[in-house]
Order: C-alpha cells, then sequence, then structure tokens
C-alpha cells in the first residue's frame, strides 16, 4: 500500500538498539544488498525484498534515492506465486491416471505412496512454472531522527516477513508499538510493574 | 523483548484506552489539549466494535451509521464489554484525520490525512509530497501518542478510581 494513497493501514515500530552513524551511512548499501530479486523465470513459490519507493520496479534504487530529508523511504516487494487447489487438483488427476495406465501396460498395478507424493510435487512445480507471480507492494518509512518506523500495512503474515527482513537486512531489532510497548515509552520506568499487573477496569460497576 | 507479557497486557491497556476516549471525549466536551498546549477536538464515530468475554466465549458487537449514537455499543459496555476499536476523528486547525484504532494492538486502519498537493511546478521539490504527508501522519501519531500519555498519567494514578465513578455517571446517562 502506498504511503501517499488517501486512505492507508499503519503497524508503528520502534529500534531496539541505538543507531548509530556507521549504521546510518550503510542503510542505502544494505538496501541494495537485500532488494528484491525477479522470479519471472524460475519455477521459486516466493520471492521478497527492498524496492524503490517511488518505482517499484526498481530494485536498485536509481529511479530515487531511498534519502528524503530525515526519512529513509522503501518498499517491501512480495511476489508470490499461487496455484488454485481446483487446477492442482485437476492436474493431478490427470497424472495420476497417466501413471497408473503406464503401469498396466508393464503388467503392475499398484501405486506406491511415495510415487503418488512424488508425482504431486512434479505436477506442482509444473504448475508453479506457468503461473506468473503476483506482485504485492508495502511501503516502508524510517524516521531517522526518532528511529520510529511505519510499515503501510497491519497484516500479521506481512508484518512477520517485514520484521524478519529488517532485522536480516540492517542487524537491528524492531519493537511493535502495540498498547504495552508504547506504554513503557511514554511512563517513567519506575511505573513499569504497574504496567504488568494491570487488570482490566470495571467500566459496568 | 516480552513478548508473552505484552501479549497479555495489550488488551487490557488498549481496550481500557479506548473505552476511556469514548466517555472522556463526550465528558470534555470532544476537547483534548496536546503537548503544545493547543488545543484540538475528538470524536468517536461512524464506527465502533465493542468485545466481552474470553476464549470461546468471545462476544463481540459491531456498530457502524454515518450518525451512530453507539446505543448498542453502550449497551454493550453497561453488559460488561469493553471497546474493542473505535474509529477517531481529530479535528485541529480546520484540518481532519480520522484512523480506525484497535485495542489489541493499536494497528491503524483507514488512516486519513488532509489532502496533499500532489501537483508539482517545475523546480519544485519532488519529495515535497511524501515529506507533506509524512507530517501529517506524524500529526496523527503525535495526537495520539499524547492522549494515551494522558490516559496512562490517569489510569496509573489514585486519580483513576474518580474517573472510573465518573464513567459510571456517564454510563447511567441515556
Amino acid at each position: 500500500m502506498g504511503i501517499l494513497s488517501a486512505s492507508g493501514s499503519f503497524t508503528r515500530y520502534a529500534i531496539v538498539e541505538e543507531v548509530t552513524g556507521q549504521i546510518v551511512s550503510e542503510l542505502p548499501e544494505r538496501l541494495v544488498k537485500f532488494a528484491f530479486r525477479d522470479i519471472d523465470d524460475t519455477a521459486d513459490e516466493r520471492s521478497f525484498g527492498w524496492v524503490c519507493l517511488d518505482d517499484w520496479l526498481d530494485a536498485r534504487f536509481r529511479a530515487a534515492p531511498p534519502e528524503k530529508a530525515h526519512y529513509l523511504g522503501f518498499s517491501l516487494r512480495l511476489d508470490t506465486r499461487r496455484i488454485s487447489p481446483a487446477v492442482l487438483k485437476k492436474h493431478l488427476i490427470l497424472a495420476l491416471k497417466a501413471e497408473k495406465e503406464a503401469l498396466r501396460d508393464q503388467g503392475k498395478n499398484f501405486l506406491t505412496k511415495e510415487r503418488k507424493n512424488e508425482i504431486k510435487d512434479q505436477v506442482r512445480l509444473k504448475l508453479m512454472a506457468r503461473a506468473l507471480p503476483i506482485p504485492a507492494v508495502t511501503d516502508v518509512v524510517w524516521n531517522l531522527r526518532s528511529n520510529r518506523v511505519l510499515l503501510a500495512s497491519t497484516n500479521s503474515k506481512l508484518r512477520n516477513l517485514f520484521e524478519d527482513h529488517f532485522t536480516m537486512s540492517f542487524g537491528l531489532n524492531l519493537e511493535p508499538l502495540t498498547p504495552y510497548f508504547l506504554a513503557r515509552r511514554l511512563v517513567d520506568k519506575a511505573q513499569w510493574t504497574k504496567l504488568d499487573d494491570l487488570e482490566p477496569s470495571p467500566f459496568a460497576g | 523483548m516480552d513478548l508473552i507479557r505484552a501479549a497479555l497486557q495489550d488488551a487490557v491497556l488498549g481496550q481500557d484506552f479506548l473505552t476511556w476516549l469514548w466517555s472522556r471525549s463526550e465528558r470534555n466536551g470532544w476537547l483534548f489539549k496536546a503537548k503544545d498546549g493547543a488545543e484540538f477536538n475528538l470524536y468517536l464515530e461512524q464506527r465502533m466494535s465493542v468485545r466481552g468475554g474470553s476464549g470461546d466465549s468471545v462476544e463481540k458487537a459491531v456498530v457502524t451509521g454515518p450518525h451512530a449514537e453507539f446505543t448498542e455499543a453502550k449497551l454493550g459496555l453497561r453488559n460488561g464489554k469493553r471497546v474493542d476499536k473505535a474509529l477517531v476523528r481529530f479535528e485541529r486547525d480546520g484540518q481532519t484525520w480520522t484512523v480506525l484504532v484497535s485495542s489489541d494492538d493499536f494497528g491503524l486502519g483507514s488512516l486519513k490525512t488532509p489532502k496533499i498537493e500532489t501537483h508539482l511546478e517545475e523546480g519544485d521539490d519532488p519529495d515535497a509530497p511524501f515529506l507533506e504527508k509524512m507530517l501529517l501522519i506524524e500529526n496523527c501519531l503525535d495526537l495520539l501518542d499524547e492522549l494515551y500519555r494522558q490516559f496512562l498519567e490517569l489510569r496509573l494514578s489514585p486519580d483513576w478510581n474518580g474517573e472510573l465513578r465518573a464513567f459510571k455517571e456517564w454510563l447511567a446517562e441515556r
């Protein structure tokens, strides 16, 4: 989802570690190192990585640099190949029929479980290579002054993928700013045990 | 990061906050103060869900409508439910933001900022729309954080009992 869209959904994070000048200077290089890699010409089920915020077809950040004033803006691109279960079922039945006929010609009529699984894998791989990867792009903005990060999605699977890839790319961990973690950042440390022990308030009496 | 502790306390804090915010906004005449002392308005409107129970017996009621008065949601509160999600509208200096806040993780849905100028003239900074949009998004997050800070200050102080009494009076109205 685009940061410039009229309406957007967001998840907020704070970076746990101190972000040194050394790390900041390496960020553009690391974005390229962990950039998106195309799978159009392979049979891979999925691929993900960073792309340019201004042009999601650009994984080399040539269209525009990620640095925008005190922000670093980039996008997470995730391409996924999907096979409809009905299509897989059809081609599996066809492949099994063909296999059974071949066996019959050899005077056999028993198909082992292992062979069935092997055929299933082959069918899946064949269909996967024929399916076009579906791209999905989610914007990310890192405020380099506050070291807060905004992901333009609230989808939990995407959040997990983003958090892992962020840590892998920059060697930094993200703390999601959920009610508990945000509260710890807004109140004195002396109050933290109170936060841990809070019970739901008896609003109704 | 204590993720288990967080998972337990997120819903407690988030639901307490949104439930308080609804009552407090109506009791305040929808007026709050930002960190810099400037006043802004806050309304909970159009969409709200309340939730009660736990595990398999969780019950949720979603109330929507362009001019919803949330009578059903208030009934839910009287039955022990708490606000689970709310569409919040901020107004400051003639500008409007709306955002759907989830109590469990503070996920922000359908965040709309005041409109930005995306048309660029020759010589304009190509990043200008992005920077303006970020400023507006962060303005909204700052207001939300300040409200949450005000809530926490009350929630962790002995004044919370007085706040609960005022809440119950508000809940008994209508």
